[in-house]
């Protein structure tokens, strides 16, 4: 796959964040392109997570800024990110436990929706039109991540492999532009991974959704990625297609060689 | 075999999300509107209506207020009670002090009154949860009583803080048989809970469940907490406020700032866990239950002592009642939070499958 000509869509210039005395990102800077599936990788405690947490406002950095469609800021709230069109997935599952699969996704509908409390209350009329709009759209979700037997099922009695489906279908609900995945796979077997591999590809071809992800898993990283950003304590170590990370000597030493 | 969706395809959304998808829920709900609307005022006593149905219905409203707060968006409240009050004082204030007020509108305007007094309480949720929450509404529930005993002006200057409701005139009829104020209060409670079904199955009652369920999530999918949290604390204290009002005017008459004290908010708060947590049906459960059950536990106990021969103290039956509403509290914490409500679903979804066992 080469990379992708698009334009810049979110730029990173020298993040750095602690927490207390922990340094979790130190100096960090990288950009992300219209389309792309740019992946970041490197060992635990890395700043991974930290990373995507800064892009969408979650964290606040105290140095450096982050700019979105040409927009710059340094403290981000998550509600305007995703006003933005940035929706993302957990590493540690975050789903709406005691709701179904269709309202943990229909959740993802909720910036769009526009009618007040009232026509809520009274229910039939603008708010009914409006609830199977946004339910159809929901459903067109659940057909393409093949989910539409567990729709009607609190999301607590899933197993973990389609919760982590149902947390990439509430995110896609938002209709982002920009996707954060933080470890899509984690946890997974072979063949759910190379399912969920498939709708990260497929998403980023149907949609035209730029997709950020986290991985461990090299083979994954390696096939479906344009572009890889390597962290290591907190340092971006490489920058890259991954010809360019697989011959990295830094990397090779820091990450890559050892035992993994 | 009675209880079975099979030949009941849904064949669009609209159909799907229908209040009662299931037929025979359809026909269960109609015969309980029947009952309630026609058969209960032909055939109930004065004394049950007003000793046990209106204040079942008063009591269903309030954990309906409490359960939209504690059970769908989270937030653990204390202070029922003290909306309640709110609710009952502004209603008897309105009446008392704009000539011609209707008196709907009174009730209207006294859940208003709550509901900002509750976004008022509400507010130190941006900051702290759970217990510490808790403590927190603890305070509109010791601060508002008091309030209402140590300004004389909010009961019109009465012995002790004592409010005593106007009578209810609607379009110049007077609502003053038992069976006139239970037809009104269960007219206002029936379409309340039908107002609350409509806002938890809306784009709101999605955004109560997912900030309890999951805030960081929940914000990062674009839902403002703060103003969501707000907006529960809001339309709870409207129901409670509504509520207080009808404790006040249809059920008592005549209410001492003192009666909206800790043990109503427990009582209220019990109801939602016996009836069941996030559930609207619940709140009519835990209602009946825990009004109906003092009053079983009576009889029961009579019969016993009668049947055995024993001479029961009077103080032996209330010590009983306590005991068993304890052990009651403590069953449904530990072995079912859900509740009644999750005991009949899974009594249905056994019923579905009835007499096959797969
Ligand atoms: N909220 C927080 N409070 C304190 N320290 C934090 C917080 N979040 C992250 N850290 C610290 O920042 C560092 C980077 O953590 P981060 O979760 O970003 O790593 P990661 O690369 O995602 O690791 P993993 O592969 O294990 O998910 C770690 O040392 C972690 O302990
Ligand atoms: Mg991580």
């Amino acid at each position: 796959m080469s990379p992708p000509a698009g334009h810049v869509m979110l730029s990173v210039d020298n993040i750095a964040l602690s927490f207390g005395g922990v340094r979790a990102l130190s100096d960090v800077s990288f950009d992300v392109r219209e389309g792309e599936i740019r992946a970041i990788i490197g060992p635990n405690g890395a700043g991974k997570s930290s990373m995507l947490n800064v892009i969408n406002g979650v964290y606040h950095p105290q140095q450096g800024d982050v700019s979105f469609r040409g927009e710059m800021r340094r403290r981000m709230d998550p509600h305007r990110a995703a006003a933005q069109g940035i929706a993302r997935t957990f590493q540690n599952i975050a789903l709406f436990k005691g709701m179904t699969v269709l309202d943990n996704i229909m959740t993802g509908r909720n910036l769009k929706m526009r009618c007040n409390l009232l026509e809520q209350a009274i229910y039939i009329g603008r708010n009914r039109r409006e609830e199977i709009a946004h339910r159809e759209k929901v459903e067109e979700i659940i057909d393409f991540l093949q989910i539409e037997h567990i729709r009607k099922t609190p999301v607590g009695r899933l197993p973990y492999g389609l919760q982590k489906r149902v947390e990439l279908a509430r995110a896609l609900a938002a209709e982002p532009t920009l996707l954060l995945l933080d470890e899509p796979m984690a946890g997974m077997n072979v063949e759910e991974k190379q399912d969920m591999c498939r709708f990260i590809l497929d998403v980023n071809d149907e949609f035209g959704t730029t997709i950020v992800l986290i991985e461990h898993d090299m083979g994954v990283v390696m096939d479906i990625c344009d572009r890889i950003v390597v962290l290591d304590y907190g340092r971006k170590i490489g920058d890259g297609t991954p010809d360019e990370i697989r011959s990295n000597k830094v990397v090779i030493d820091a990450y890559l060689g050892v035992s993994h | 075999m009675f209880y079975r969706e099979a030949g009941q395809f849904k064949t669009t959304y609209a159909a799907d999300q229908a209040l009662f998808p299931i037929r025979q829920d359809r026909y269960a709900m109609l015969a309980i509107v029947a009952i309630a609307f026609v058969g209960i005022p032909l055939f109930s006593s004065n004394y049950w209506l007003t000793a046990l149905l209106i204040p079942f219905l008063v009591f269903s409203l309030a954990s309906l207020g409490l359960n939209i707060l504690t059970g769908y968006a989270g937030q653990l409240s204390l202070g029922t009670a003290a909306f309640m009050a709110v609710g009952a004082v502004a209603a008897y204030n309105f009446q008392l002090r704009i000539p011609g007020m209707p008196i709907l509108l009174s009730f209207v305007l006294g859940g208003g009154t709550a509901a900002l007094v509750g976004i008022l309480f509400g507010l130190p949720s941006l900051r702290i949860k759970g217990f510490y929450l808790a403590v927190a509404t603890l305070a509109a529930q010791f601060f508002i009583p008091w309030l209402v005993t140590k300004v004389g002006w909010f009961s019109n200057y009465s012995a002790s803080g004592v409010i005593t409701a106007q009578p209810i005139v609607i379009f110049g009829q007077a609502l003053d048989t038992p069976r006139e104020k239970y037809l009104l209060v269960l007219c206002i409670v029936a379409l309340m809970a039908l107002l609350a079904k409509n806002l938890v199955r809306s784009r709101i009652g999605r955004a109560w469940m997912a900030v309890r369920d999951m805030d960081v999530a929940a914000e990062v999918i674009g839902i403002r907490i703060l103003r969501t949290k707000l907006i529960a604390f809001a339309v709870s204290s409207f129901y409670c406020g509504v509520a207080g009002a009808l404790y006040a005017f249809a059920y008592l008459g005549s209410v001492e700032p003192d009666g909206f004290n800790l043990d109503l908010s427990f009582r209220i708060l019990f109801m939602v866990i016996v009836g069941g947590v996030g559930s609207i049906l619940g709140s009519f459960l835990g209602a009946a239950f825990i009004t109906l059950m003092p009053i079983l536990l009576d009889v029961l106990l009579t019969a016993g002592s009668h049947a055995f021969n024993l001479n029961l103290e009077p103080g032996v039956t209330s010590m009983m009642q306590l005991l068993v509403f304890g052990a009651l509290i403590i069953f449904f914490l530990i072995v079912e939070p859900h509740g009644l409500a999750r005991l009949w679903q899974i009594t249905k979804e056994k019923l579905r499958l009835w007499p096959f066992p797969y």
